[in-house]
């Protein structure tokens, strides 16, 4: 039940990446409205999905590969949603729609039912270190966004030469505030998810978790967005922002796609 | 449905010629009952604006309209007759459809002139002058332009250095509420900038000039603060938004001064507008991030780009606009076909019953089966002849090119116009 939910989200969740596909080639958001309904009732079959996926688990569906993609996707979707929801930004959705997709169609490639959970992974932890991480990534998401929107329309109003996005993206101030809001949501969330993270190993392997790769760059990762905190403190705002939450967002990107591949206590199996 | 539509617009005539057709309000209304008290007009209705004079009206022939027009003013025809342009039936149908979506303006799509036609259809409405066919015509057209501009993007991008500035400014700030505003010298086009910005949303307005009591009265007008010119630096890390036109022959803003200024604001983005020439700020202050400057050419540029916008979105327009077109006529002639076909049959009708009336004498010798005959060969024989007229009225009704067809008909047949 849960795989065909999850494929029906993805049904609806590629009108959404139409809709972005459009967009980029017209300059003109015509399919903005039905994406968005598309997308929404996207969002409640795929937490449906997740709801029954964790039902015939008996455990946060977490644990694999598919899980996490899915996880992800519906995170995204609702990090959109929300946002949309506060700033009425349409041009929002364009980046996020196909991320949305993508990671859910990911989800859809990886699905294994044969696998079971990993003994390592059955602990109480679980409900608190990865929940946190994810929702501090989509907070992330959302601020990278902005970022590129900000750097888009800035470009534009510096070289005086309107490009053909210029219509439809917000102003530069509702780009900043909300690339600063995200950054603020999501910061704690992920300082919160490494916390966890160090006190779940330190319960379950006594310690070794620095040699993990994932949690190498996470830390990593953490350091540039706890650099671009204090220097929005301290007054940066616009463009060195916005590159920093990009450089950031690489690190996120890396940390979550990449450190499967260098081995380590977060490699699916 | 038979319209002439006569007038003058920017295109056509100079404004010597379109001021001395022009009607006031009062002789607009003057104008409209002596029109449509003439033979062939049944209805009419005028549209005088700065660009344009025309008149719109029921009736089978233009050259009724330009006269009453050389005649009401008192000009002789010679002198405006170049200048006039006229319309019949679909062409007049389609020029008020553009005239009305704004695509025959001075300015492409500038909304002004729908509420310009609007309220001349409810004079003539108030006068009487409008009946089936105008109010037809001008709520369609309301409907076109109001198509025209949702579904294209011909009134969206700004035209002019003052709403440039403000299409700008929201771009940079979204919500321009709780902005603030400086005016550096007092330029007419400085204001006017400021104005625009004003209406749109900015709160509050500095001003500051080399002559402190003219900063002053133009404070006055804004509502807002004036400032002495020797002070302003100290003032102006408060203003958002900078409108910059003095006299001075060098910068007054230097990179330097912005760079503090940028800085006293907390990296707060700063939009300059320097429409000076020679220019009073230094154009290197756009290098610095979160100030944005735009002098005269900026914009103008601006305005350029918006402008060949406003062309690309109005060939959109007029695909709409010809599609429309269509689909007026062939309701408005599937509305009169009906009505003539029923009177064609009557009319006949009445006449071959005249026409046995009339010889009964004759026929009152035959027997009551010839008398059914002859009721029945004549009646088969008017059928006859109206078979292929009112087949092709039939087939007319849903072709647009038709238009006329409906009143050559009317005419052989002598039949009256429908009221």
């Amino acid at each position: 039940m849960h795989v065909v939910l999850l494929r029906l989200a993805l049904g609806l969740y590629s009108v959404g990446f139409a809709h972005s596909v459009l967009t980029a080639l017209h300059k003109k958001q015509k399919l903005f409205r039905p994406a968005l309904v598309c997308v929404s009732v996207g969002f409640l079959l795929h937490i449906l999905s997740i709801i029954y996926r964790a039902m015939e688990v008996h455990y946060l569906p977490l644990t694999q590969q598919y899980e996490a993609f899915s996880f992800f996707g519906a995170l995204a979707a609702l990090g959109v949603l929300i946002a949309y929801a506060k700033y009425r930004i349409a041009s929002l959705s364009v980046f996020a729609f196909p991320l949305i997709f993508i990671m859910t169609f990911i989800a859809n490639l990886f699905y294994d039912p044969s696998a079971s959970i990993p003994p390592l992974l059955r602990s109480n932890w679980i409900y608190i270190h990865t929940p946190l991480v994810f929702l501090g990534y989509a907070a992330l998401f959302i601020a990278f966004a902005a970022a590129i929107m900000y750097l888009i329309q800035e470009h534009a109003l510096k070289s005086k030469h309107p490009v053909r996005f210029y219509n439809w993206l917000p102003s530069l101030e509702i780009c900043d505030d909300l690339a600063y809001r995200s950054l603020a949501i999501g910061f704690p969330l992920i300082t919160l998810g490494i916390i966890t993270g160090a006190l779940w190993a330190q319960a379950a392997v006594g310690g070794f978790w620095a040699t993990d790769a994932k949690v190498l760059f996470s830390f990593l990762t953490w350091l540039v967005y706890l650099l671009l905190i204090f220097y929005r403190l301290t007054g940066w705002r616009g463009r060195k922002a916005a590159y920093l939450s990009i450089v950031g967002f690489i690190g996120v990107l890396v940390t979550f796609l990449g450190a499967n591949y260098f081995g380590g206590l977060h490699t699916f199996q | 449905m038979q319209l002439a539509l006569v007038g003058v617009s920017h295109k056509t005539a100079p404004v010597e010629i379109r001021e001395r057709l022009a009607f006031n309000s009062e002789a607009l209304r003057l104008a409209l009952k002596s029109l449509t008290g003439r033979q062939d007009v049944s209805e009419a209705m005028i549209l005088s604006t700065c660009n344009r004079v025309e008149v719109v009206a029921e009736s089978p022939d233009d050259r009724l309209i330009r006269e009453f027009l050389c005649e009401f003013h008192e000009i002789p025809h010679d002198v405006v007759s170049k200048h006039l342009y006229s319309f019949r039936n679909v062409d007049a149908i389609r020029h008020v459809f553009r005239v009305a979506a704004s695509l025959d303006s001075m300015m492409i799509g500038e909304p002004q002139i729908l509420g310009q036609i609007k309220e001349a259809f409810r004079i003539a409405a108030d006068a009487g002058t409008v009946g089936m066919h105008l109010s037809a015509l001008m709520n369609r057209a309301f409907a076109v332009a109001k198509k025209v501009r949702s579904e294209t993007g011909i009134s969206q991008f700004a035209v002019s250095i003052g709403y440039a500035a403000v299409e700008l400014a929201r771009k940079i700030f979204g919500d321009l509420s709780g902005k603030t505003v400086m005016i550096i010298g007092a330029s007419k086009m400085g204001e006017l900038a400021a104005k625009h910005l004003k209406r749109n949303g900015v709160s509050s307005v500095l001003v500051t000039n080399r002559t402190f009591e003219r900063a002053v009265e133009l404070a006055q007008v804004f509502e807002g603060a004036a400032v002495p010119f020797e002070h302003f630096v100290d003032h102006i890390d408060r203003a958002d938004i900078v409108i910059s036109s003095t006299g001075a022959p060098h910068f007054i803003i230097t990179k330097m001064l912005a760079e503090q200024i940028i800085h006293r604001r907390k990296n707060r983005p700063m939009f300059l507008i320097d429409i000076a020439v020679p220019r009073d700020i230094d154009p290197a202050v756009n290098e610095i991030d979160n100030a944005f400057l735009y002098d005269i050419d900026d914009l103008q540029q601006v305005i350029d780009a918006n402008l060949k916008e406003r062309m690309k979105e109005a060939s959109k327009a007029e695909e709409i606009i010809d599609s429309e077109v269509q689909a007026f006529c062939v309701k408005m002639q599937s509305r009169e076909v009906v009505p003539t076909i029923v009177q064609l049959r009557d009319s006949l009708e009445k006449l071959r019953r005249d026409e046995i009336e009339r010889n009964r004498r004759h026929l009152k010798d035959l027997s009551p089966e010839q008398q059914a005959a002859v009721d029945h060969i004549t009646k088969s024989m008017v059928n006859k002849i109206l078979h292929t007229p009112i087949e092709t009225l039939k087939q007319m009704a849903h072709d647009p090119t038709g238009a006329d067809l409906v009143e050559v008909v009317r005419r052989i047949f002598n039949i009256k116009p429908l009221q």
